[in-house]
């Protein structure tokens, strides 16, 4: 009679006891999905989205992001903009560290900041802060690096020189390439100590890269988790499985296709949001015919039904793109297509209006149907989106479309090149949060500018941006943008979102635009049962 | 004075690999920097004096036939370089940590398909022409004829999100996140070997000596086991050679569907990103797996076959 009752008492202490342990003993380990295998986790060659994510949590910059997304001071506590923004002036946290315990200085900057644009780094991203005095001339060797603007004022104090007035400095900022470096082992990025919200403890390359909370970063007691195990896992199908197998709580992206039956099927877990990025078509402008007619540009522009491309060719949530800018920038209207408000019955009624008009010029039309080649890199998502588009050319205005599909690193060089491309896939995602980042890249100039589009009228409002500030040089940048909606050296197809599945059980993932997600505000709730 | 033979054989063959070894270093070296698009290019064009640091840093700004001597004389030290896409480490890392892997998973997967696969070739041959043979061997059909990027998938679905037996995916060296990929790496052999066991297996068992063998009063078992097996073996044999280093490679389907960090997806990965270093070091790699594996073929296929012996005696 006693005897089960004994076992049952006992049972219990030993499952309190678990419970205990289970409470405090159990490290809160957060598994998310990384994409790709991060190219480095040194801050000035990292270049990849995962190795800036993971940078992001392990390291901190002047600046970083709260849990929205939204700037917020990192390493320095507060700043001065002076001289119209030319100069800016920051004062770093004093309880700012590494994680060996060293001060975090204005001179582990310096030296960062040297080290991203000596030409023996060979840094591809220290190109975002070439506004900063003497940044290009040192990149091409000209100039010595400490001529380069930036300096200590007194400890603790650091100032930045501009060559010309750049509002998105202070996101740049928050960008790894600007972040600090220690002094000791730079250019061992895996043992070197790091100044963010968690240590890098493990990493074993394509498999799993383990951080932990750093006890000596100086919010440490706001962050709710002990450890984050990142994933990199390549293919969106199998980062998918593991997700329903609930081996992540947040994967990085979503299988092609799919959006449908996830929002069926894990619509509680499935997150999309507007995400700074624009998806077009180029047109090079050393194309005879397309290069001359912006009637003809036009026409294409308006025979694509944007609503069937997202929805039914697409399907993961994406929105019809007007313009080059796409929405969410704080204090900017994009200058969108006029047509956008159209149905797209009388949009396909003016493309052919257009096609007509552009025909006679240049001497295309029925008789002598008009022949593009529509370029895009191997993708099933671009295959999809090239094949609607050539039967939507085809059906409203005639034109027969030749696909090719290209390698990845063959269709970006010949896109550089711009001998052999006509139509290209085309697109952008924004460095920093602002107009600029898309607008530059079609000065005609700049080395980014792949239609080869060059307008002086163009050229000359972006340069006048630079003369002012706040809500007169947005609206200077939206006159600028307008005058490419006039020329329309891509075609706008859609805007970017980002796609994510979060467990819900997890805490402090906020949607934003910048789809920034910091591992040092992310929670889990105990489990409901 | 066989010993001898055997030695000398080995030795001409090992020596044979250098000049085939170069052979191929050469071929692959040029191919790669024949592609278009070199490791620098991508979506964010660089500017001019970037890409010109980032070329001299790696040496590419010199004549190709400088670069591949400075290869060349890199390798005999058995340096890789360092990667261009994996910056953070250098290829001889990304193989000694790649190759475990994949040499465990392969490993595990042809000793299953060698048991398995002889097993089931035996069993249908014994019973040749039954519903039990009909069925083996259409089962066999269907796991050769059934890619890998289908079986892995649906595994996934079955056993780890419906039914929660296994691991979906990864890889930490445990028993559980092996089953899985071994047993989709080997169902093709298995169903290789067993039709090719069935095969031989007939013909053996038409075959004079054991009709005498049979005569003698000599049990089935026995008649298989002491006589039938060796020779029936055979074809299995010169299959293991290329299909051992084909799984111990790394399959790029399989550890991309697992996320398995074997050697496989860096073959692939190194090519499309033109990581000139990453490609040749797992080039080279291969190339030295594939002659070894071919070599001890040959020297198992001379033990197990006495008519190889009988010749090399005499």
């Amino acid at each position: 009679m006693s005897l089960p009752r004994m076992n049952t008492a006992r049972l219990l202490i030993i499952a309190v006891a678990m419970m205990m342990l289970a409470q405090t003993a159990w490290p809160v380990t957060v598994n998310r999905g990384l994409g790709p295998e991060p190219d480095s986790l040194d801050i000035h060659q990292a270049q990849g989205l995962s190795a800036i994510n993971l940078l992001r949590d392990l390291r901190e910059g002047l600046l970083s992001f709260d849990a929205k997304g939204e700037l917020v001071p990192g390493q320095a506590k507060s700043w001065q903009v002076l001289d119209g923004g030319k100069r800016y002036r920051f004062t770093l946290r004093p309880d700012a560290r590494w994680s060996n315990g060293d001060t975090v200085t204005a001179t582990d900057f310096i030296r960062a900041w040297h080290r991203a644009f000596s030409p023996q780094t060979a840094s591809a991203t220290a190109g975002l802060l070439q506004i900063v005095m003497n940044a290009a001339a040192i990149m091409s060797g000209k100039m010595a690096v400490d001529e380069l603007g930036i300096e200590e004022l007194e400890p603790g104090i650091l100032e930045i020189r501009l060559t010309k007035p750049a509002p998105w400095l202070l996101e740049l900022l928050a960008h790894p390439v600007s972040f600090p470096l220690h002094r000791s082992s730079m250019d061992e990025p895996r043992q070197a100590p790091v100044n963010g919200p968690f240590i890098l403890a493990g990493w074993v390359p394509r498999s799993s890269i383990s951080l932990e909370k750093n006890p000596g970063y100086y919010a440490a007691s706001s962050v709710l988790v002990d450890a984050v195990e990142y994933f990199p896992i390549e293919q969106p199908a199998a980062e998918l499985l593991r997700f329903r197998a609930r081996e992540l709580d947040i994967t990085e992206t979503i299988p092609p296709g799919r959006y449908d039956w996830l929002q069926e099927n894990l619509g509680a877990e499935l997150r999309t949001h507007p995400y700074l990025g624009s998806f077009w078509l180029g047109i090079n402008f050393r194309h005879p015919v397309l290069g001359h007619s912006a009637a003809l540009r036009r026409a294409l522009a308006l025979a694509i039904d944007r609503e069937i491309l997202v929805r039914v060719v697409l399907g993961a949530g994406e929105m019809p793109g007007w313009s080059i800018v796409p929405p969410g920038i704080s204090g900017y209207l994009p200058a969108q297509m006029a047509e956008s408000s159209w149905s797209q019955q009388r949009r396909e009624a003016e493309a052919v209006r257009l096609f007509k008009e552009a025909g006679k010029q240049a001497g295309f039309g029925q008789h002598k149907p008009l022949v593009l080649e529509l370029r895009y890199n191997t993708s099933q998502l671009h295959r999809r989106m090239a094949v609607a588009v050539s039967a939507m050319w085809k059906q409203v205005l005639g034109v027969a479309t030749e696909l090719v599909n290209e390698e990845w690193k063959v269709f970006v060089n010949n896109r550089k090149m711009g001998v052999v491309t006509e139509v290209f896939r085309g697109g952008w995602i924004a460095d920093y949060s602002d107009p600029a980042s898309f607008l530059d890249l079609f000065i005609s100039d700049s080395a980014l500018n792949t239609t080869f589009y060059a307008n002086p009228e163009f050229d000359q409002t972006v340069a006048s941006t630079h003369l002012v500030s706040g809500l007169a040089r947005m609206e200077l940048l939206r006159k600028a943008e307008s005058v490419l909606m006039q020329d329309m050296p891509v075609i706008p197809l859609y805007y970017y979102v980002s796609r994510h599945l979060v467990n819900t059980r997890i805490t402090g993932f906020a949607d934003n635009v910048r789809d920034v997600h910091l591992s040092r505000y992310l929670a889990i709730a105990p489990e409901n049962p | 004075m066989r010993q001898e033979g055997i030695l000398q054989h080995s030795a001409s063959r090992l020596l044979g690999l250098i000049p085939t070894l170069l052979v191929l270093i050469t071929i692959a070296f040029f191919m790669i920097r024949l592609a278009p698009g070199g490791p620098f290019d991508s979506e964010k064009i660089l500017p001019p004096e970037i890409k010109a640091n980032l070329e001299a840093k790696y040496h590419l700004d010199e004549p190709l036939v400088k670069q591949y001597f400075r290869y060349l004389g890199q390798i005999i030290t058995l340096d890789f370089g360092p990667s261009f896409q994996y910056k953070d480490w250098t290829v001889n890392e990304l193989i000694a940590r790649g190759f475990p892997v994949s040499l465990t998973i392969g490993g595990l997967a042809i000793v299953l398909a060698f048991f398995l696969g002889t097993l089931i070739g035996i069993v249908a041959a014994m019973r040749q022409n039954t519903a039990v043979d009909y069925s083996l061997m259409g089962v066999a059909m269907l796991g050769i004829s059934i890619p890998n990027f289908v079986v892995a998938p649906l595994l996934i679905l079955l056993v780890a999100v419906y039914a929660g037996w296994l691991p979906a995916g990864g890889w930490d060296w445990s028993v559980q996140r092996m089953v899985l990929p071994v047993v989709t790496l080997a169902l093709p052999a298995i169903a290789y070997i067993a039709r090719l066991t069935r095969g031989s297996m007939i013909e053996v068992l038409n075959s004079n000596y054991i009709r005498t063998a049979r005569a003698k009063g000599l049990p089935e078992h026995l008649v298989i086991r002491r006589h039938a097996l060796k020779p029936a073996l055979l074809p299995v044999i010169s299959f293991m050679g290329p299909a051992t280093a084909g799984l111990i490679t790394g399959s790029v389907v399989i550890e991309r569907i697992y996320s398995i960090p074997g050697l496989g997806s860096y073959f692939v990965q190194g090519a499309l990103n033109r990581d000139y270093t990453l490609v040749m070091g797992v080039v080279i790699f291969y190339g030295v797996i594939i002659i070894l594996l071919n070599f001890i073929v040959d020297i198992l296929y001379a033990w197990m076959n006495p008519r190889i012996r009988y010749n090399e005696a005499q």
